[in-house]
């Protein structure tokens, strides 16, 4: 798609025009959040669960990496993000049994489940000192790339998650999985009633958002290179990507990547320009409650409708017929194609 | 499909949005700072504080430091002749976000030089920062293991001693004592974080090596509101001595508790909240102070370099009074102070030349003499301060004790 | 054993607490469906505003309860009316979710703005008295909360059982159509509703900072355990929540005080897995949203 493939040459051409590092730090960090809102716009926003402990798998990644290396040397720079698909597939492995508890329940007893298996998360990289160093944190191998040039590689492999990510769910979209999706989101019980294989697409679903989630936590560790159990697993990093994804606009392929690029800017920004004024929190909470009461569905969907009423106002004649209303928002393939 | 067109400005206007980013950001590109030049121009020193989220307090108290020591220094002339400038952002309590900061600190603000944020668990990451760019790095409040283990030739801590050493002066002290009036037992409760449960450890392992018997040990979790299941078990165990790796919160708790048990240790060594002069008396009742001990790198009435002046500005521009002053301010402080000794000695004040400096002799500052192994970890020991008829005072080493230390403690109330 | 009953006598005084809370979020699950992520910031702020009556004008934390109780009904009465009204219906199950986390994040905003983000307790002279019966001790002021949560938990029955209010609410939370059918006004009905689960976060909250001591970010934690209790006791279910609550305080006292405090938020969370596996409904609850 053309659209997709100048976003991705503009993106992967940006470090190249030398810009100053805080620039790069940013767009490292805004990319990390793109990627963990479009795999958590799968579950959350495609499928109709919402899980509030995305969280805890982030952990997992950067856990997973910490491990790996203390138990095997480190030979070159790039090897954290050799055995990156590895930890992805480990975490989705890792999910399945879990989904499969936590999808018996729906909706908001789901939501709470997951918030719930996040605390846990925390509680036992806290208390497995043996294995996750407890409060004490893990650290990885400081990254030996240059000075002038430390964020490039960790740029690179974000941007390289996040087209594995749009192009997981661009082909989600369009398949029949996608058709599943949204079948189980409006009805699961019907869904089920018409044979659609409701338990395998559920859990398929949650595993690839985890797996994805999970990738991201462990390039983060890489670029911290220090881990604490209460910052590797942090309720704030999941309501960031919900919130992300719910601004951009669930259930649609851009929507996720929108919201992460103004949200994560603007709290960086709003932090280091207003932090110490404790009205940060405040304008956070503010600019959340706004949008979800004049932006309830996200801004792609919202802009979509808009163009869609106009257009159909216009090709119209409104005296003789009365205007079609638009359809619903459940068929696939509604969101940016 | 057709919806898809009318996206194509959206996209086009986004990435309009990210090109003018990247070419203002061309414009600051550039080298960092390396260090003042010459020149009048203000000096300007980053730092990024914790002013809000969990660790806002201490953070602030930092930043009360920080500015006061820039206010001082300013009104001698100022160091080297440029007058001294602090920026301080926010980094939330969050290590992403202190990373965040000093990256911006140093490549778009090109500060001069920086000093520390507040915390190991934020001096970490922090300090990867500052050392990339070849900055030295002051640090008033990370003195955990993780921060030495990095082995960075360009960080300072600031305080007599690493953290997790600062009990060590409660075990001299007892083992110092004749061997009949020792403690037998000892039990330990320590909370589950990088700095207090490894503080109570260190007291234990040289406790166990000269024969006092451990009988009952925990270590619970950070937010543990309830302290009484844990601490009955200590008043279970009946021991000579408490030990509690503490920070504040859980050391009120445990004294609480241990005043509702109706069990009164002949030693309790509490190794953070009990050397806060203001707040710990106010939580347990000033009656129940009397007795405890704990560790203090500064306390009001210290005659270390350049305390008293120290407490007379803070009170002039914050008011209160000296019980109320946060260590964390002095410690801020002494940040500056290194920087000022840096000057004199060498006449320059860049980067490059603090690290090689401060790596080598003694340095007087209000904290008392510091001086740095190469991996930054200080080389000194804290003070043992104890409560006496209300008041918190150094009791041992000799050197700077005002007067002889208390034992056994006296029983709950006073 | 000694230890075992002591953490069960713990568990139970610092269950009744827990058990007023609770009620109050499974009130407003049950009424408005909505679940109420603010509910922990709500207790917090009482808990703030009964330290502030304390140490300006000396009042007791419980004489103080009226007074924070009243005013935090008009404040959920308020925050119903000003965001979880305006979201259209079909919205709001899957945003009411965000929109009371985000009042959450506000008012620990706010509450970090006013008093700063250092821990305060509230204390009282009798804040350390203890009794000692048969050798186990019982901690006073956690036994006046207990008491306190008892008689708040009587008065909601009383209030729900026996006035025409609390009839139309129950019957909103059994059948919202038939309810409105009735007469029953939905909206006044989860207006006031919001505001009773915001009272009793009130009255519980004003007693908490007696017990602990809190910051503005102490709802994170609160929050988590009231979500698993009323999960625990079935969404919807008062007497649930009370039963719920009792469970995961005593569970957690018990391996708090006879393995370690460090695994004793485990206990619950084991407790609440198994029955999400045994009866996804939780103990008392009906087929709702959400549940199987």
């Amino acid at each position: 798609m053309a659209r997709a493939a100048v976003f991705f040459a503009l993106l992967a051409s940006l470090p190249s025009f030398n810009l100053a590092h805080w620039v790069l730090n940013l767009l490292v960090f805004t990319l990390m959040y793109a990627v963990m809102s479009s795999a958590w716009n799968l579950l959350g926003g495609f499928t109709g669960y919402p899980s509030l402990g995305h969280a805890a798998f982030f952990g997992v990644g950067a856990y997973a990496v910490a491990l790996w290396f203390k138990h095997h040397a480190i030979t070159s720079g790039y090897e954290p993000f050799v055995v990156l698909p590895m930890i992805g597939l480990f975490a989705a492995v890792l999910g399945i049994p879990i989904a499969a508890i936590a999808m018996r329940t729906r909706f908001d007893v789901f939501a709470i489940v997951t918030i719930t298996l996040l605390f846990v998360a925390q509680t036992l990289a806290f208390n497995l000192r043996g294995l996750t160093g407890g409060a004490q944190g893990i650290s990885i191998t400081v990254a030996p790339f240059s000075p002038a040039m430390f964020e490039r590689p960790f740029y690179y492999v974000l941007l390289a998650l996040l087209g594995l990510a749009m192009g997981i769910t661009f082909l989600t979209m369009r398949s029949k999985l996608g058709l599943s999706l949204a079948a189980v989101r409006a009805d699961e019980d019907k869904a089920r009633g018409i044979g659609v294989r409701v338990t395998g697409v559920k859990l398929l679903v949650f595993a690839v958002s985890v797996g994805l989630t999970a990738m991201v936590g462990a390039v983060w560790a890489y670029y911290e290179s220090f881990i604490y159990p209460q910052f590797a697993i942090d309720p704030l990093i999941t309501i960031a990507i919900v919130l992300m994804t719910f601004l951009g606009g669930r259930g649609t392929l851009w929507g996720p990547v929108l919201g992460a690029g103004i949200l994560e800017g603007a709290q960086q920004l709003f932090a280091y320009w207003l932090g110490g004024s404790q009205v940060y929190l405040i304008a956070y909470a503010a600019v959340f409650l706004v949008i979800m009461l004049l932006l309830p569905r996200g801004i792609l969907p919202t802009i979509q409708d808009r163009i869609r009423r106009r257009r159909r106002r216009g090709t119209v004649n409104a005296a003789a017929v009365p205007p079609a209303l638009p359809l619903a928002e459940v068929t696939v393939g509604g969101g940016a194609a | 499909m057709s919806v898809c067109k009318r996206l194509w400005p959206r996209l086009l206007a986004g990435a309009a949005g990210v090109l003018a980013l990247a070419v203002t950001g061309c414009a600051a590109a550039g080298a960092g700072g390396g260090g003042a030049g010459a020149g009048s121009g203000p000096l300007v020193i980053g730092a990024s504080v914790s002013l809000t989220g969990d660790f806002a307090d201490s953070g602030q108290a930092v930043e009360r430091g920080y500015q006061l020591w820039a206010d001082t220094v300013n009104a001698h002339g100022g160091l080297l002749g440029h007058k001294v400038q602090i920026k301080i952002v926010d980094d939330l309590s969050s290590p992403s976000q202190v990373i965040s900061n000093y990256e911006t600190l140093i490549s778009q603000a090109h500060v001069s030089l920086v000093f520390g944020p507040f915390s190991s668990l934020l001096t970490v990451p922090a300090s990867q920062v500052a050392k990339r760019y070849g900055y030295a790095f002051l640090e008033p409040a990370g003195g955990g293991p993780s921060v030495f283990a990095q082995k960075l030739p360009n960080l300072f801590f600031v305080q007599p001693a690493a953290s997790v050493q600062s009990g060590d002066v409660f075990a001299n002290w007892v083992l110092s004592l004749p061997p009949a009036q020792r403690p037998k037992t000892a039990a330990y409760a320590e909370l589950d974080d990088p700095f207090s449960a490894p503080i109570a450890e260190s007291i234990r392992a040289k406790f166990e090596a000269a024969g006092i018997k451990t009988v009952f040990k925990q270590v619970y979790p950070a937010e543990t509101q309830d302290l009484s299941p844990v601490m009955a078990g200590v008043a279970a165990a009946r021991p000579d001595v408490l030990v509690g790796g503490t920070q504040n919160q859980d050391a009120y708790a445990q004294v609480k508790a241990l005043v509702q048990l109706k069990i009164s240790p002949k030693f309790v060594y509490l190794s953070n909240g009990a050397n806060s002069p203001q707040q710990f008396p106010e939580k347990v009742g000033i009656g129940n102070t009397a007795g405890i001990m704990s560790s203090a790198d500064w306390f009001p009435g210290s005659t270390a370099t350049g305390s008293a002046a120290f407490t007379a500005a803070y009170i002039k521009k914050y008011g209160g009074t000296a019980q109320q002053i946060d260590p964390s301010s002095a410690e801020a402080f002494a940040c500056g102070q290194l920087l000022q000794e840096v000057a004199q000695k060498t006449g320059k004040i860049d980067n490059a030349t603090i690290v090689k400096t401060l790596h080598s002799g003694t340095w007087p500052t209000l904290l008392g003499t510091l001086s740095w192994n190469a991996n930054g970890q200080p080389n000194g020991q804290f003070s043992l301060v104890q409560w006496q008829h209300g008041t918190l005072i150094p009791v041992y080493p000799a050197g700077i004790s005002r007067a002889a230390p208390m034992y056994p403690k006296p029983g709950w109330g006073g | 054993m000694h230890s075992l009953i002591q953490g069960v006598i713990l568990g139970v005084l610092t269950g009744g607490v827990y058990a007023l809370m609770a009620s109050g979020q499974t009130l407003i699950f049950g009424v408005m469906k909505v679940l109420n992520l603010a509910q922990g910031a709500m207790v917090i702020l009482s808990a703030y505003l009964a330290y502030q009556l304390h140490s300006s004008f000396g009042i007791d934390p419980f004489a103080a309860i009226p007074i924070t109780t009243a005013g935090m009904f008009l404040l959920g009465v308020t925050v119903e009316v000003l965001f979880l009204r305006p979201l259209r219906r079909e919205d709001r199950a899957e945003l009411s979710l965000l929109v009371t986390f985000a009042i959450a994040l506000l008012l620990e905003g706010v509450m970090s703005l006013v008093w700063k983000t250092n821990y305060r307790s509230i204390d009282t002279s009798y804040a350390n008295g203890s009794w000692t019966v048969f050798g186990y001790q019982i901690t006073l002021v956690r036994l006046w909360a207990f008491l306190m949560s008892a008689g708040a938990l009587g008065l909601l029955y009383l209030l729900l059982n026996k006035t025409r209010f609390g009839r139309a609410v129950r019957a909103t939370v059994q059948n919202p159509e038939s309810a409105r059918l009735l007469g029953v006004e939905s909206t006044r009905v989860s207006a006031f509703g919001f505001g009773l689960g915001a009272a009793t976060a009130a009255a519980a909250g004003s007693v908490y900072g007696l017990l602990y001591a809190f910051y503005p970010g102490s709802h994170y934690d609160l929050i988590s355990l009231l979500l698993s209790i009323i999960i625990l006791g079935g969404l919807g279910s008062i007497g649930g929540a009370i039963i719920g609550a009792l469970v995961v305080a005593t569970s957690s006292a018990i391996v708090a005080s006879t393995v370690s405090a460090a695994w004793s938020p485990m206990a619950f969370f084991a407790v609440l897995i198994v029955v999400l596996l045994v009866r996804p409904r939780g103990l008392f609850g009906t087929a709702a949203r959400g549940a199987i």
